[in-house]
């Protein structure tokens, strides 16, 4: 599939204007958790073109090899508070004999087309057709009305995968903008079709968000320990104000989920920003999801498993994020970042350092501090550190 | 009557002398002419030297209107920086920016505005803060003096509380000859000079006095960074809509 694709850019390169750039990653990390340390780690190459065959087109693409080394087999139960798995996979009335201990996960090289798109200017509007990433929301650690990507917690600012669409950006006067978004499915149905009006009052940044599609739900089935997926219609009405008061930045992001087969359910975040005269800067968000669970007592596989599939942005209903960011120097930059599940009380402190150590050499080490009791989300687990280097090309 | 000629000729002279000394509000929009056309476009880089002498270069595209009201940035060079762009409207009251890496648009709070550009030494404010200098201050003409030889009219703009002006103070040395100014101290709350920018190699570009390299030197933190122009227009008309998120994002 790459060759193919490979092949048939491969004259647009050649003789439209064309640029290569992209970069090298490579991270370790240790984590400890159920008494245990593991080690694991990758080393990743993004390789993205970007030819201009006319003024007005762009053609991209990127792929994406990733390597992982250590430890690439993972067991997901050590991941679940035993209460949780423990009734599943080693029911009491079963003889030992029978019981499952593990429920591997591996972490499998890839080599695949992250992005291929091509994107067309208009008079009146652009339009991009192709694999291409789509980040919708205002909010820094979640956005509700973004229902193509979950972030990770530890590290919201990173590049997220394409999605397969015809996106037209239509700008209509002064500020506001029409985004219109197909992103084709096996049906109609299915197909994700997204509808978002975006304009500007004053200081402030408005956005009001409609879209349709069939949202699979993993489910699975105790009795033959496999994973299902049950096919809901979703129906998302959200919005986000962006704005600032007395120099700090305040934000609002939200969406009404109306559902077809289960109950419906809203999301919303609200954060703040400010910059501190000496460089020092502070976010904070607070998530309120009624698509997690309110209290652990409630959980169950099910909420896990959509949680580590990407289908919730959260597994319980209340979290607080929060980072903080000093400069040490012009090219040393010392982070802190806190998240914190406020309905089983669990939570992550991660002090970190950024070294920007030759022009385009960027080194992140980060410890991460886990709080709360074992059968908590961040108390299963007990301390990490990464290291993680990056050198753009 | 002797004595009377005397008197109404020295008075005279003092009403000339002093028809001849630009008020600090004249100086203001002389300087402001020249320093904020229409429109421009200019192709830049950027070299931050820190204080232990470590340099990093960066390459921009910089697009202004509106004489400098409205203002967008993308950044060429190098690899980690290259497409993060600055949409910078009502004098960088109002700050997008835009991540290429994740698509995303972020709208800054006017908390970051003094901050530093890519950790240059240059705020978002100097890069996009068109005529604040005229809002924002009140300006006297501290008189004549010379700096590095060259006979100029001392400025001193004092921030007007009210309307939140980056700098509590600023001194400007300004060239008498064409009123183009080359050196600006900025002053912290305890009177200090925290910064201050040299203009140099000026040449006319279009018959408009243009200083081809701005050096700004943080006192504080003894690192400077130099802005060298690499080509420069100020007959580009902006097309419709061009300061907006669609061209911040191309």
């Amino acid at each position: 599939m790459i060759k193919k694709t490979l092949l048939i850019l491969l004259p647009i390169f050649l003789f439209g204007q064309s640029n290569f750039f992209g970069y090298y990653e490579g991270e370790f990390d240790q984590l400890k958790f159920a008494n245990q340390t593991y080690n694991y780690g990758y080393n990743k190459l993004r390789l993205d073109f970007e030819a201009h065959p006319d003024d007005v087109v762009t053609i991209g693409a990127n792929i994406n090899i990733q390597k992982y080394f250590d430890n690439t087999m993972w067991n997901l139960l050590d991941f679940l508070p035993t209460d949780i798995w423990q009734p599943i996979f080693q029911p009491e009335d079963f003889p030992e004999e029978m019981w499952i201990t593990e429920f591997p996960i591996a972490l499998s090289d890839t080599l695949f087309l992250d992005n291929v798109y091509l994107k067309a200017g208009f008079k009146h509007f652009d339009l991009t057709v192709g694999k291409q990433q789509i980040s919708l929301g205002t909010g820094y650690a979640w956005n509700p009305t973004d229902i193509f990507n979950t972030k990770q917690l530890l590290d919201p600012t990173y590049e997220q995968t394409g999605v397969n669409a015809i996106r037209a950006e239509i700008p209509l006067k002064g500020r506001t903008n029409l985004d219109v978004i197909l992103s084709p499915g096996k049906d109609w149905k299915e197909s994700v079709k997204m509808l978002q009006l975006k304009t500007g009052l004053g200081r402030f940044d408005m956005q009001g968000t409609i879209g349709q599609y069939t949202w699979q739900r993993t489910q699975f089935n105790p009795t033959t320990f496999s994973i299902d997926e049950q096919n809901n219609l979703r129906t998302l009405y959200g919005g986000s104000i962006v704005g600032e008061l007395a120099g700090a930045g305040l934000w609002i992001e939200g969406a009404f989920n109306k559902m077809e087969n289960i109950a419906d359910f809203s999301e919303i975040i609200f954060g703040t920003d400010y910059t501190f005269k000496n460089g020092l800067y502070i976010i904070m968000e607070y998530l309120r999801n009624e698509n997690g669970v309110s209290s652990k007592e409630n959980l169950d596989i099910n909420n896990y498993l959509r949680y580590f599939m990407g289908e919730t942005h959260s597994l319980m209903q209340d979290y607080l994020f929060g980072f903080l960011s000093y400069p040490l120097n012009d090219f040393i930059q010392f982070g802190l970042l806190g998240f914190r599940n406020l309905n089983d009380n669990s939570a992550a402190l991660n002090p970190q350092i950024s070294w920007n150590l030759f022009q385009d050499v960027d080194l992140t080490m980060v410890y991460s501090h886990f709080i709360g009791d074992d059968n908590t989300e961040f108390g299963v687990q007990d301390w990490g550190w990464r290291i993680r280097l990056r050198g753009y090309f | 009557m002797k004595k009377i000629l005397a008197i109404i000729l020295s008075i005279a002279t003092v009403i000339i002398a002093q028809q001849a000394i630009p008020t600090g509000i004249e100086l203001v929009e002389k300087m402001s002419e020249l320093m904020t056309q229409e429109n421009s476009t200019a192709i830049m880089t950027q070299t931050i030297t820190t204080s232990s002498g470590k340099q990093r270069t960066f390459e921009f595209e910089m697009f202004t209107a509106n004489e400098g009201e409205k203002t967008l940035m993308r950044y060429l060079k190098p690899s980690a920086a290259r497409g993060q762009a600055f949409l910078m409207l009502n004098n960088a009251d109002d700050i997008w920016t835009y991540f290429p890496r994740t698509k995303r648009v972020r709208k800054l709070s006017s908390s970051s505005k003094n901050q530093k550009v890519q950790g240059s030494d240059f705020s978002f404010e100097d890069m996009g803060s068109g005529d604040s200098w005229k809002t924002e201050y009140n300006s006297t003409n501290l008189g004549s003096e010379k700096y590095n030889g060259t006979d100029c009219w001392k400025l001193e703009s004092i921030g007007i509380p009210d309307e939140n002006p980056s700098y509590p103070k600023m001194e400007v040395y300004m060239r008498k000859v064409d009123f183009y100014p080359i050196k600006i101290d900025y002053f912290d709350e305890n009177d200090f000079v925290e910064k201050t920018m040299l203009m140099s190699d000026i040449q006319e570009v279009e018959e408009v006095p243009t200083a081809m390299q701005m050096t700004m030197k943080n006192h504080l933190e003894g690192t400077e960074t130099t802005m060298q122009t690499i080509s420069i227009t100020y007959s580009w008309e902006p097309p419709e809509n061009f300061f907006t998120e669609r061209e911040l994002k191309k």
